[in-house]
């Protein structure tokens, strides 16, 4: 589909993108400050900075009686936060990547919202961290990542690579501001774009290896995890944005073209459409030898993680028919089909960290062996389930925590940053 | 040249006895749940049931500890070197003091189970502490898993589970001297691995 077509065929919405700017903008001005942040943007702050502190509280407890309040045990010794971190990792790197590679590449953006994709990149990156901090037995030996770096393990490149690309995306932001205020040379931060987009890749290739490099898990060696990891990152980061960016239009924050909404669905359907090739890709090389693989393909399809599987697939297909037929491109879908976007690949993070763990190597019956190690997987199969994990109440409560702390961040950086469009970039 | 120690079971011997199991919990203080030794069951349902059907079944034994591996995964993953590979023994260490309870290690072990984490303060079934005091105090939120009975080989005595087997099925000795009896044992008889496509080369010998 060509971009002419585009706005004619688009819902009645994608009018005023055929306006000229200035006059669109004198008929559609966004509101101002407090209009926007009234009382109920006020209790929305107060209420995830409670959550925020709860869950403090909840590491608190977790860290006093010790991490036997989770489910993981020792046959699935992650579980719920590293899920949660893999996902988070995801979503940052998305919002960097759309806000950043049309600057590196001088191509037109999406009308002014690089800025809102960087802080929602920004956020999504301190809870990343956040989930890793909260996950750890003993937070208080973090230095020893400092003193005593293992520079072979992929989870130090990826502390490395994570502590970069948080600093990194805040200088993106601070010279993105800087620029659009006259102050920065354009140059400078067409170099830190080309930075921040290298970073984004990075990011999320390394929390793919600290999967993908362990020979010990059928599911997750393979080299395909890296660049998928990318996609799925393309994925639920541009679903973020938009989910973001239209709930700002709509509370009168910003105002944005239907062209650069139509633009970014296009490219959601597109990354959704990569994302599910390289699944294909992946099921059929484990499957089709009929060796080792196929029990990981018949976990996924038919076995313990299937639902997972599934709510996966579908909700892909979904977002594909919004994001390709144009006339189902409305508000109100576009919402849904990002929303299912972040579910789809949330699933994809259960399958990948549960799945790992579902199938033992050494899976023979004896004292602490087998699914009795998990009392949550004895748990769930007596209840007639098949998964070796599934989190306890202390998980999610401390994972609404963390997300708390990231709607407080995101709330106030809306807030008391300037982060509204200025210009057409 | 270094030596690399290493452990023997013939599994012919073996039946299942788990004394070394239990040996290996008391000389180690080993906390509640925590088992670095583990006879498993090959074929069976559960503990101590046959393979194959009436008549004709068998049952056989796998003792499962850390495999002290000369190609370790858990090694290369640690953020902060806590587990390491003794370049003179070849015996795979954990560093409690160190260990920041990532449990990084326990997601590249190939070998189920083998490596454990104390998810909870260390407490013990007797009420108090047995076994060598040499052992270094447990703790919790960190990783732990098989030592080969470094404090014993420090003074010249084998792995306890090598030591207590009541059917002389365990061997224990340096895989680099070919005089050694592990060493002939290994060059003589029919052996297995566990999982040996995983390419991690581990000092643990099974004898079929």
């Amino acid at each position: 589909m060509t971009e002419t077509t585009m706005g004619a065929t688009g819902s009645p919405e994608a009018l005023p993108a055929l306006v000229p700017d200035a006059q669109k903008d004198l008929a559609d001005k966004p509101k101002d400050a407090q209009q926007v942040f009234g009382r109920g943007f006020s209790l929305a702050l107060v209420i995830a900075a409670v959550i925020a502190a709860a869950g403090l509280v909840l590491w608190g407890v977790q860290l006093t009686q010790g991490l036997v309040l989770s489910n993981m045990r020792n046959l699935t010794s992650w579980g719920f936060y590293i899920t949660n971190f893999m996902f988070l990792v995801g979503l940052s790197a998305g919002g960097l990547i759309i806000s950043s590679a049309p600057k590196v590449f001088g191509i037109k953006g999406f009308g002014g919202i690089a800025k809102i994709a960087i802080w929602t990149s920004v956020c999504a990156t301190v809870l990343a961290i956040a989930f890793v901090v909260v996950d750890l037995g003993q937070p208080l030996r973090l230095w020893e990542l400092f003193a005593y770096s293992n520079l072979s393990s992929p989870l130090m490149w990826d502390i490395i690579v994570l502590t970069v690309y948080l600093i990194v995306s805040v200088v993106y932001l601070w010279a993105t501001l800087r620029t659009e205020a006259g102050k920065g040379s354009p140059l400078a931060l067409r170099a830190l774009s080309v930075i921040a987009l290298i970073a984004a890749i990075l990011v999320h290739s390394v929390t793919a290896w600290i999967f993908g490099l362990q020979i010990g898990h059928d599911l997750w060696y393979t080299a395909l995890l890296a660049p998928w990891f990318v996609s799925s990152a393309l994925v639920c980061g541009l679903a973020l944005v938009l989910v973001v960016v239209m709930g700002l239009k709509k509370a009168g924050y910003l105002v944005l073209a239907q062209e650069n909404i139509i633009k970014m669905v296009k490219l959601l359907g597109i990354f959704v459409m990569v994302d599910l090739y390289f699944f294909g890709c992946d099921l059929l090389t484990a499957g089709f030898p009929g060796a080792e693989g196929a029990a990981v393909v018949a976990m996924l399809t038919t076995g313990a993680l299937a639902p997972f599987f599934w709510i996966e697939l579908v909700s892909c297909a979904a977002v594909a028919i919004i994001a390709f037929v144009p006339s189902l491109r409305t508000n109100t879908l576009v919402v849904i089909a990002s929303a299912l976007a972040i579910l789809a690949i949330f699933c994809k993070r259960v399958q990948l960290l549960v799945g790992g763990f579902q199938l033992p190597n050494i899976d023979l019956a004896g004292p602490a062996t087998g699914p009795g190690l998990t009392d949550m997987g004895a748990a769930t199969q007596a209840m007639g389930g098949a998964m070796v994990y599934f989190p306890s109440p202390l998980e999610f409560g401390l994972t609404l925590g963390v997300f708390g702390l990231g709607a407080l961040m995101l709330l106030a950086g809306l807030r008391f940053l300037p982060l509204k469009p200025v210009d057409k970039d | 040249m270094a030596k690399r120690y290493g452990i023997a079971i013939d599994t012919r011997l073996c039946c299942g006895c788990n004394s070394c199991v239990v040996a290996c919990k008391m000389e180690n203080n080993l906390p509640e749940g925590n088992f670095w030794n583990r006879a498993l069951t090959e074929g069976g349902e559960s503990i101590d049931t046959y393979a194959g059907t009436y008549g004709t079944g068998s049952k056989r034994y796998l003792t499962v500890s850390c495999q002290h591996c000369e190609n370790p995964a858990c090694t290369r993953v640690c953020p902060v070197s806590a587990t390491y590979k003794d370049a003179e023994t070849g015996v795979v260490h954990q560093d409690y003091d160190k260990c920041i309870g990532c449990r990084m290690c326990m997601a590249a072990c190939p070998y189920t189970g083998v490596r454990q984490f104390n998810w909870e303060e260390p407490h013990y079934p007797l009420g108090i502490s047995t076994g060598a005091a040499e052992v270094v105090p447990h703790q919790k939120h960190v990783v732990e898993k098989c030592t080969m009975c470094d404090h014993r080989l420090a003074v010249g005595e084998d792995p306890l589970c090598v030591a207590t087997c009541p059917a002389y099925a365990r061997f224990f000795g340096d895989l680099n001297d070919p005089s050694s009896e592990i060493a002939r044992l290994i060059a003589s008889r029919r052996y297995k691995q566990l999982l040996p496509e995983r390419g991690t080369r581990p000092s643990v010998y099974y004898l079929v």
